[in-house]
């Protein structure tokens, strides 16, 4: 029974159908492209984020170059966001 | 231009006589960056001591402390901008010091004092008045109240019914908050009462130590507190007057007072002998002429001054920015990184090119370009200079880079502009109104790594110029080596990558006749200059090998100049399209009253919207544009950890000579 199923299945299966599904799937994998990649970046910058904010405290002048060491994570993300407009473009 | 100011080694030697007026010449001309004498720091220097300050230091820091008291007390800050009008002759200012300034200072000191004992006093009042508030309505003398011998006398509230059955006598009030109670009972049923009470919840209110009725007293306070508040606000007027009146001769006695004491001071930095000083220092070289014939016309000959040659000295000498105008305000951005050495080259002119490209790269939006330019604008006549002023600078140059680029990618708060992009396209298809087919992601990346290539080869370029130089021998040869090893390593992969695949906006060899082994022309050059490069590099140092897979990643980071890009855009985009096609347009088909207020929230929407936008897209442009200068450019050739020249001598704000 369950084969007869997926053969009626397969043969009522378009070309347009399997079109649209890769379409799906395409933006499906750029959005785990960025979700995940913004939750490592999040995790990273969550102990630079915090160690940036104590050294502030110590010392206002180094403001400028740990706000930029926050950001350095960001790559990643980045990276991710690359990933995912290539795919979807 | 792309280097520091040039600086020469001085070292001034004179006799212990001449101290003073070398001091003050040099303080004058704000040119000489002192190097500080330390005892037993170098052999030639055996046997000499740190100087001792001049005999005025004591008397004049007495004296600043006490004008910075009544300066704070005023409330006065030095950074106010002095008008050049207001400029007062040093020779009359310090006439003022000795003879105006002690008396405005007792005078002053004296009102400050009656202040704070009128401040106490009115404190004072107050609580009395707070004492005998609760007995206002009781028509008892308050001496009646206290100092019984056989009778205990209970005052306060109470929140129950109150039921004794010893003999008492009570008087009640009934305000509207809670009840006060005046309880007599003999000394024999006190601890009945008190256990009455305390069912009652009773809340004892002291006794205020006063004769007569409570209501007389609080008048009589009161008309108390009138006059003391009276006095007070004469007080405080007439501080006020003097302060109007004065202020710029505090500032300008402050400024004096402040030379005054650097100068007297400046001894515990030169390092002394016998009946003689030697102290050495930096100079523009520029400056160096006039610098020295102004001691000479100071001293009358009587001084030494000497250049050093600078090979000989160990220090180095201090950096100060050399730069057009145009280039000034990114002086802040360098020194937030790190000041240039000052051997090293001042890349400062190139940031200053390329930030604002990089910021309009990512945020090219006609719209976001204004709200920035106008933004800095506006700001800048609340910061009249400094660092502040700089960092204005450097976001109003951004946000014209942004305007042009927005009008190269056709874009204006995320609506497509009257002509189609000039540059490439980064309108997403969203909405209704979407056509086209979306934006072209792949000339944008292949752009951006363009960038990314042609930078990261300048900096390596800039680095062995660096390398030429301050290094020497076969180290010089070597490190020159290694960083034209680098850019063999990044050009070989690209030739490479052109041999082997067809790449948009890329040089396609693939076409090309294979030589050896299936390989053409463009594939042996680049695998020759890999192992070239390597080698290089390796003859370095061989741990530089391991770092080899940073140039793909450097060159890939700057894809971040179209992704973060093209998230604004996004957003632009979907702010619009929330506000006006989803909020604004049905409504506007039919209006009704209720739609009115529908409308006005979608125009909320987008407002707020572009404005969240702005700010995200200027923090991210920003930010982001400035770590590529200071992650992918400057690891390649620049240093930093140069000293700041900070030349001994005052900017002038409040006096003259």
């Amino acid at each position: 029974m369950a084969d007869a199923a997926t053969a009626v299945a397969a043969t009522e299966m378009t070309v347009e159908m399997i079109k649209a599904s890769q379409i799906g799937m395409k933006a499906l994998g750029a959005g785990l492209a960025v979700g995940l990649t913004g939750i490592a970046t999040g995790i990273a910058e969550m102990a630079v984020g915090s160690a940036a904010v104590g050294a502030t405290a110590e010392n206002k002048d180094v403001f400028g170059l740990v706000l930029l060491l926050t950001v350095i994570p960001e790559t990643i993300v980045i990276f991710g966001l690359v990933v995912s407009l290539l795919l979807l473009f | 231009m792309l280097t520091p100011e040039g600086m020469t080694r001085v070292l001034i030697a004179a006799p212990k006589s001449q101290m003073e007026p070398v001091i003050r010449e040099i303080y004058r001309q704000n040119l000489f960056h002192i190097e500080e004498f330390v005892e037993k720091d170098r052999k030639e220097y055996e046997g000499y001591r740190i100087g001792t300050p001049l005999p005025q230091a004591n008397e004049t820091s007495r004296e600043l402390l006490r004008l910075r008291g009544i300066t704070n007390a005023f409330m006065i800050r030095e950074d106010e901008e002095g008008n050049a009008g207001d400029r007062q002759k040093t020779e009359h200012l310090a006439g003022l010091i000795e003879k105006e300034l002690p008396s405005l200072e007792k005078d002053v000191e004296d009102l400050l004092a009656r202040r704070t004992h009128l401040d106490t006093q009115i404190k004072d009042y107050e609580q009395k008045i707070e004492g005998l508030k609760p007995f206002q309505d009781v028509p008892l003398d308050l001496e009646l109240l206290r100092g019984y011998r056989s009778f205990s006398v209970f005052c306060g509230y109470i929140s129950r019914e109150l039921s004794l059955d010893v003999p008492h006598e009570i008087y009640t009030t009934d305000s509207k908050k809670a009840k006060l109670i005046i309880l007599v009972v003999s000394n024999n049923d006190r601890s009945a009462a008190e256990q009455a009470l305390a069912d009652a919840q009773f809340q004892a209110v002291p006794v205020p130590e006063e004769e007569g009725l409570a209501k007389t007293r609080i008048g009589y306070y009161e008309s108390q507190l009138l006059s003391v508040k009276g006095e007070l606000e004469e007080i405080n007027r007439r501080l006020d007057e003097i302060k109007k009146e004065h202020k710029g001769l505090f500032l300008a006695c402050n400024e004096l007072l402040t030379a005054d004491i650097e100068m007297a001071e400046a001894p515990l930095r030169f390092a002394t002998i016998g009946e003689s000083f030697i102290v050495e220092g930096w100079v523009p070289t520029t400056e160096l002429e006039k610098f020295r014939q102004g001691i000479h016309y100071a001293t009358g000959g009587k001084v030494y001054v000497y250049e050093l040659d600078p090979t000989e000295v160990e220090d180095v000498a201090p950096t100060e920015y050399h730069n057009v105008g145009f280039a000034k305000p990114s002086e802040l951005l360098m020194d937030t990184y790190s000041r240039p050495k000052y051997s090293e080259l001042d890349p400062t002119l190139l940031i200053s090119i390329i930030f604002p490209i990089f910021f309009g790269i990512i945020l090219g939006d006609v719209g976001y370009g204004i709200l920035l330019l106008v933004f800095s604008l506006a700001l800048r006549k609340f910061l009249p200079g400094g660092d502040g002023r700089k960092l204005l600078d450097v976001g109003r140059n951004a946000g014209i880079s942004s305007i042009i680029f927005g009008i190269l990618y056709s874009e204006c708060f995320g609506f497509a502009l009257p002509w189609s992009p000039i540059l490439f396209s980064r309108h997403l298809n969203i909405g209704s109104h979407a056509s086209g087919h979306g934006p072209d992601v792949t000339s944008l990346m292949m752009m951006a790594i363009w960038i990314g290539i042609l930078q990261i080869t300048l900096g390596r370029i800039l680095g062995i110029i660096n390398h030429a130089r301050q290094d020497h021998g076969s180290h010089k040869t070597k490190t020159i080596l290694a960083n034209l090893g680098w850019i063999m390593v990044l050009w070989g992969i690209l030739c490479m990558l052109w041999a082997a695949f067809p790449l948009p906006l890329m040089p396609d060899f693939t076409g090309l006749l294979p030589i050896v082994m299936g390989l053409n022309i463009s594939s042996i050059i680049g695998i020759v200059l890999i192992l070239l490069g390597i080698v290089f590099i390796a003859r370095e140092s061989a741990l530089e090998i391991v770092e080899l897979p940073t140039i793909l990643s450097h060159v890939l980071s700057y894809a971040r100049l179209v992704g973060v890009g093209l998230s604004s855009v996004a957003i632009a985009m979907v702010v619009n399209f929330i506000a006006i096609e989803l909020i604004i347009e049905p409504q506007l088909e039919s209006l009704t009253a209720f739609g009115t207020i529908i409308i006005i929230m979608g125009a909320l929407v987008f407002v707020i919207g572009h404005l969240l936008n702005t700010i995200l897209g200027v923090l991210g442009g920003g930010l982001q544009s400035l770590r590529l200068q200071y992650v992918e450019f400057f690891t390649k050739f620049y240093k930093g950890g140069g000293k700041k020249y900070a030349p001994f001598g005052m900017k002038k704000r409040f006096t003259e000579d």
